[in-house]
């Protein structure tokens, strides 16, 4: 027995399951999207998902180097300053200095040293402890944007959604909102006249969804013409995203879909909460409109689905107990279909916003109980006969 | 009688159980130590008050300490020879006890109490009373204690789950010893005046399951392969569907548990007038040259029973005394064998668990596989922040089982029971300053 010997709390041994793995089952599962819109929007797409995936590790590595002191380094200090000092002295009187000079040089050489491994220690912490939370927020937000938007706008967004939105609160797993439902909201607010137009509300007046016509866009589209106007676009071209033109990694519901069972079965999601806040949704949109017709294409159209398998289901910011999931799925649901219903937008991002600041209240009001709370009433009860 | 599928419940983790390294070699009976160290506390409740004195010669089976209170337990020489010492050493939790030591002479004399037949029920708790007889499920609660519950029960429960990982002595125990355990638990019954008899079986273990059926008056509960199975709460859930309420005892639902290895203790004291001074115990772990299930008395050094078993095959990452889910990691080897030693473990680099904790998720994993559903996550964030209160109120603290699930699932490898902890520690200091 050596020293080597680990002493801790129980249990001893523990899942295989780590953080950085989950991350990763949820890049596999965003691949088939994220393919699908490389295919029908080609390079656009791929210019995106680059720009949006690179700025946001980039952005987590230059926040995390400035934060952990990775730039707060020096190259001097008292004892260099001081033999920097009686080296002038030396020269200015005339007298023999190279021994004080070569001190001087080898202090600072030292410094200098030191510094670089300050810095490269930073740089390797930040190594051990990346988990991809800042490729998957990257890829997302890439995959809800437009085809259209440029790429310097897909940056500026992207560094917003890593920079103010995640890292300023704490990193990992302290962000209040979706990282990326806020950097799309951001872009969304601040270069509205640009992309946004063209993709969102281009075809209000056309509803013939062979151009830039979101999935949102259509349904708001054929909302708002005098007959409303359910079929314009076929519900397979819907579904496959085929001619419809919509955001990145929206249009191909199939895609989507695969990437959802792919995380059902690795247990990353629980199966229900992506089903309940769609099907609600959908339910709510028939309702409201008092047609069933409206509810495969409400299902099917803009980012529901999207955000419903990948954006609401992100951990941080979604209720840790199941009764507050249960009423957080259909709270959403049922924003989500009423704000489509009055505002003929594209709303699913601020939902989630909106949904992720209750989140706190969800979970500090709706506890569950504990295992055998109910008994001990019911004795009571008895006890009373 | 035909085995009966047991309750599903909510919570709970299927965790790979590894007992297929031990789950086929039968306990072997490991030669008698030289010397054996046998520590007064063996039990819940104050330490027993040693009756000997050093020089004393003692049999195998004397009494050596006396039960101090309700719930301390009466204290066995384990092995024939002389008392050495009565000294002062630090027990697996690193507390300070009280240890007797006794060299062994070989003479292998024996005192036990002479064998009932036939017993009453006051003569079989006072049997088991006198045996020093505790719940050999890793508590450690005196047996006699529970068989007189304050409320009338109806129903007495085998567990024979055994859910921990690892261990497999309460496995071969009912392959080995099954009239036994079926004696000992029908003595228990007739103590507590109840003919339901039923035994909890783990279905990863069909052949413990098969051998309990060919009884007509104990009904075999083929329990699902989940931990935390064996947690008496779990347990008689599964079993009866009865709920036993927060704070209360399993008597309250009107159910007493014990454990197969007790049932095993109970028969032969009362067929033999053989006191407790024998452990039954796995040694496993990938780190261990020949992981056994080996018989040894109590107070046998670890040291001894490791070299008895080949010795280290690597270096171990961990060693616990007890199961992976909630054993204790130990230091050393310099440490004894008590009555609920229920194994030693060598834990290789590969298996035991000791990465650095990230960041908090907030996934809800711990929650949603909570068997009492708690909320451990909201301990561990309150509990960090120096919020008492909270931490057991809004995660529930002080009901936890402390089973270890919680930990054992989270992606960040927080340290989460550890938090539980120290949150139930902080509330009762100051439950015990407002009471004063």
């Amino acid at each position: 027995m050596d020293n080597s010997i680990v002493i801790s709390t129980p249990p001893h041994v523990k899942s295989k399951r780590t953080t950085r793995k989950i991350m990763l089952d949820v890049l596999i599962a965003l691949a088939p999207a994220a393919i699908c819109g490389i295919v029908y929007f080609l390079l656009d797409a791929l210019i995106l998902e680059i720009v949006c995936v690179a700025f946001a590790v980039v952005a987590e590595f230059v926040y995390f180097f400035i934060a952990k002191g990775g730039f707060n380094v020096r190259f001097s200090n008292d004892e260099t300053k001081e033999l920097a000092k009686k080296v002038a002295e030396l020269k200015k009187a005339g007298q023999p200095y190279d021994e004080e000079a070569s001190a001087l040089k080898a202090k600072r050489e030292e410094l200098k040293k030191a510094a670089f491994a300050k810095s490269r220690g930073v740089c390797l912490s930040f190594f051990r402890q990346f988990d991809f939370t800042s490729v998957v927020t990257g890829l997302i937000l890439a995959l809800i944007l437009p085809p259209t938007v440029n790429w310097y706008e897909a940056a500026i967004g992207s560094v917003f959604s890593i920079v103010i939105v995640k890292m300023v609160f704490g990193g990992t797993g302290r962000n209040i909102v979706n990282p990326a439902a806020a950097g799309r909201v951001f872009m969304f607010i601040s270069f509205a006249i640009t992309a946004y137009t063209a993709a969102n509300f281009g075809t209000i007046g056309e509803a013939s969804g062979d151009t830039l016509s979101s999935g949102a866009t259509y349904l708001s589209g054929a909302l708002l013409l005098k007959e409303p106007n359910v079929g314009a676009v076929s519900l397979v071209d819907l579904f496959l995203g085929t001619g419809v033109a919509g955001c990145i990694g929206e249009t191909c519901k199939l895609a989507l879909i695969v990437g959802y069972i792919y995380l059902c079965v690795r247990r990353v999601i629980k199966w229900w909460q992506p089903l309940l806040y769609i099907v609600v949704t959908g339910l709510m949109a028939a309702a409201l409109n008092t047609d069933f017709a409206f509810f495969l294409p409400s299902i099917l159209s803009g980012g529901l689905m999207f955000g419903g398998i990948f954006m609401f289901t992100d951990y941080v910011t979604s209720p840790k107990g199941v009764y507050a999931q249960i009423v957080y799925y259909v709270v959403a649901a049922v924003l989500t279909a009423v704000l489509r219903h009055l505002t003929h937008l594209e709303v699913v991002s601020f939902v989630i916003l909106i949904m992720n600041l209750i989140v706190p209240l969800l979970d500090r009001y709706i506890i569950r109980k504990p295992f055998g709370y109910k008994r001990e009433k019911k004795t009571k009860e008895v006890s009373d006969k | 009688m035909k085995a009966v599928k047991g309750r599903f419940f909510f919570g709970g983790v299927h965790v790979p159980d590894m007992k297929a390294l031990t789950q086929d070699a039968p306990i072997e009976e490991l030669p008698e130590p030289p010397v054996v160290t046998i520590e007064t506390s063996q039990s819940l409740g104050k330490p027993a008050i040693p009756c000997v004195n050093v020089g004393d010669t003692v049999a195998q089976g004397q009494l050596i300490a006396r039960a101090n209170g309700a719930i301390s337990s009466d204290v066995f020489a384990s092995i024939s020879g002389k008392v050495t010492d009565i000294t002062t050493l630090e027990d697996e939790h690193g507390c300070q006890g009280q240890f007797i030591v006794i060299e062994g002479d070989g003479s292998r004399s024996k005192q036990y109490m002479p064998p009932l037949t036939n017993p009453s029920a006051e003569e079989i708790v006072q049997r088991v009373k006198d045996a020093g007889i505790v719940g050999l499920g890793g508590a450690g609660f005196p047996t006699a204690v529970k068989l007189q519950p304050h409320k009338p029960v109806d129903t007495f429960i085998i567990n024979g789950s055994e859910c921990e990982p690892y261990l497999t002595c309460d496995h071969r125990v009912m392959i080995e010893k099954t009239d036994e355990v079926a004696r000992g638990a029908r003595y228990l019954a007739k103590a507590l005046g109840v003919t339901n008899i039923m035994i909890g079986i783990e279905t990863n273990k069909p052949d413990c399951i098969a051998a309990f059926e060919k009884f007509d008056d104990i009904k075999v509960i083929a329990l699902r392969k989940k931990y935390p199975m064996g947690g008496e709460k779990q347990l008689i859930y599964s079993a009866t569907g009865r709920k036993v309420g927060l704070g209360k005892l399993p008597a309250d639902a009107g159910v007493v548990v014990n454990n197969v290895a007790t049932c095993l203790a109970v028969c032969e004291a009362v067929e033999l007038g053989k006191p407790l001074f024998q452990s039954i115990l796995t040694v496993s772990g990938h780190a261990v040259a020949r992981p056994a299930n080996v018989k040894v008395p109590v107070g046998t050094p670890y040291s001894y029973i490791v070299e008895k078993c080949g010795g280290e095959k690597e270096a171990p990452r961990k060693v616990l005394s007890g199961g992976p889910m909630t054993g204790v990691a130990v230091k050393s080897y310099d440490l004894y064998v008590k009555k609920t030693t229920s194994g030693i473990l060598l834990l290789s680099k590969e298996e035991a668990a000791a990465e650095e904790p990230t960041p908090c998720l907030n996934c809800g994993l711990c929650a949603d596989h909570c068997p009492m559903h708690l909320m451990p996550m909201n301990t561990a964030f309150y509990s960090s922040a120096g919020d008492i209160e909270k931490a057991a109120k809004l995660g529930g603290a002080m009901y936890c089982i402390e089973c270890g699930v919680c930990e054992y699932v989270c992606p960040a490898k927080r340290p989460l029971i550890q938090a539980i902890r120290k949150t139930k520690a902080a509330v009762r200091a100051q439950q015990n300053k407002g009471g004063k």
